[in-house]
């Protein structure tokens, strides 16, 4: 039984209406953009009031103020640049739900989903089961502002290749699991080379373009701006299609917003959880090798015992779409030769870098390995 | 009967629900994640271990383990006290993946509670019978879908 919000109650047609149909509720915030705690308060409350308040599915869309927001389990101190985060007043603060470092801000898309696991609707039970389906909503709103795209297993959204959309989970009170993802309509690349430290800023400090390569945007692809709202619309259609449901605007009740307040006064606002040291080592090195096809450079960063990032260059012949395939095949990864050797061996086809073959990449790789560093 | 619908449960271990397994040697009880478990995951990259003398009762999440794309909760088999974690999972969580019964264990309990705690879990025709529930859900998932 859905659980009839409060705008609907007064209504007995609405109510009426709502009962034969299946609801979502919708928090939509497009007045204004929130602070990292407040945002992010708001969408660990939300697989709470799934699992223990009655709720059914909630959609949060909404935008932050300028930021950077870390995976539950990534090193902020190695990951960031925290002077000049402060220097550029952004924001920085770490979430509940697993992956790797987003920036955020009044052009991006942030959204939060608590949904229970066994939601008839998904492709298969289980959390692959909420990428799938979810998945296919965004692929579905891209489709509808005009942009083709394709789930890259198993976190991605991608134009052509380039990343436009990241997923990420964290399985929360019971059965319900809070779904996060960040929808880029514009992205200001000056600002992630500035205060990220990733293998890609390394990249660009030696002057290469590699985020172009990587990274896309909905006005980039569109090759015009777009209002957020229609973004969001498209996105809120999207779930409306996929899940044979449709949403009702709602905002969060007297017992959400407390436990709201207690998400912002007890995380969000705490140095132990943003600076937290439960996570694994992080390092970073490079692997060069000459070969058939030329130069191939690795940068490689390592999370403990797996590999967080890697970027593949040089100055051999590929494709943007073919190295990005290897790239994100390898993500998350372990780092053990045997692992590298079969993750590369799962995407690789004749020639994919010309004059390159699966033992000369993972020898590469085993390079950058040896000579990592720590950050 | 190691094999259940393609997954590798041993004989001679105890399981709970919430996919952890228990092996048994007088009140020493040695905990990981199941083969079924590790399969659903994917790689492992993180596991957030409680700390050797932390008190747990049976049931009660004592830690949170991180795949590429989701976290998941460890959920303690029996009560106890932890007395031993493995800190070579520290630097290569993909044990849990290659080899979960034998190098991917994960802590190790002194059982307060035992004789009449193994009673909930399972082994067995029980066992079988929940792993055929389990992989029943996910297809039947897969048919509403479709």
């Amino acid at each position: 039984m859905n659980r009839v919000p409060s705008s609907v109650r007064r209504d007995p047609c609405a109510v009426h209406r709502f009962q034969t149909m299946t609801y979502w509720r919708l928090f939509r915030n497009t007045s204004r953009s929130v602070s990292t705690a407040e945002g992010l308060a708001v969408d660990d409350t939300l697989p709470q009031s799934v699992a223990n308040h009655g709720s059914p599915p909630i959609l949060h869309l909404y935008t932050f103020v300028p930021s950077v927001i870390v995976g539950k389990y990534q090193d902020i101190e190695s990951a960031l640049k925290l002077d000049r985060c402060k220097a550029r007043g952004i924001e920085y603060n770490r979430r509940s739900t697993g992956g790797g470092t987003v920036i955020m801000g009044p052009e991006i898309i942030a959204l939060g989903l608590g949904i229970n696991v066994d939601w008839p609707g998904l492709e298969r039970g289980g959390v692959g089961g909420v990428f799938e389906s979810l998945s296919r909503v965004f692929i579905r709103a891209l489709d509808a502002l005009g942009i083709p795209s394709q789930f890259q297993p198993k976190n991605d959204i991608q134009v052509s290749g380039k990343k436009i959309a990241g997923l990420s989970a964290a399985a929360e009170t019971g059965k319900s699991l809070l779904f996060h993802t960040s929808f880029l309509v514009d992205f200001d690349v000056e600002l992630m080379t500035d205060i990220m430290n990733t293998p890609l800023v390394k990249l660009s400090d030696k002057g290469y373009n590699c985020f172009s390569q990587r990274m896309t945007t909905v006005r980039e692809e569109l090759g015009r701006r777009v209002p957020l709202t229609s973004v969001m619309d498209a996105i809120q259609e999207g779930f409306e299609a996929e899940f044979e449901i449709r949403f009702q605007e709602d905002e969060p009740d007297s017992w959400e917003k407390e436990t709201i307040q207690a998400f912002i006064r007890d995380r969000y606002t705490k140095p132990e959880w943003i600076f937290s040291h439960k996570h694994p080592r992080s390092r970073m090195g490079v692997g060069r090798i000459k070969t058939r096809g030329g130069l191939l450079e690795v940068y490689l960063s390592l999370s403990g015992g797996s590999i967080e990032n890697v970027v593949i260059t040089g100055d051999f012949f590929s494709t943007t779409q073919d190295v990005n395939r290897l790239e994100n095949a390898l993500k998350w990864a372990s780092a053990r030769e045997e692992s590298i050797s079969q993750k590369i061996s799962e995407v690789w086809r004749d020639e994919m870098i010309y004059g390159v073959d699966v033992p000369t990449l993972t020898r590469a790789i085993l390079l950058a390995k040896e000579n990592q560093v720590r950050l | 009967m190691a094999d259940i619908k393609g997954y590798n449960m041993p004989d001679d271990l105890y399981y709970h629900k919430d996919h952890a397994w228990a092996r048994v040697d007088g009140t020493k009880v040695t905990v990981g994640m199941t083969d079924f478990f590790q399969k659903e995951a994917g790689d492992i990259v993180f596991i957030d271990l409680p700390d050797t003398e932390d008190e747990v009762s049976q049931g009660e999440v004592c830690g949170k383990i991180q795949s590429r794309k989701w976290i998941g909760k460890l959920v303690a088999p029996v009560s106890g006290e932890i007395t031993e974690t493995n800190e070579d999972l520290e630097e290569d969580t993909s044990l849990i993946n290659s080899d979960p019964y034998g190098k991917g264990w994960i802590l190790v309990i002194e059982a307060s509670n035992l004789d009449e705690e193994l009673k909930n879990l399972m082994r067995g025709d029980a066992l079988v019978a929940f792993i055929e529930a389990e992989v029943k859900r996910a297809e039947d998932e897969k048919a509403k879908a479709k």
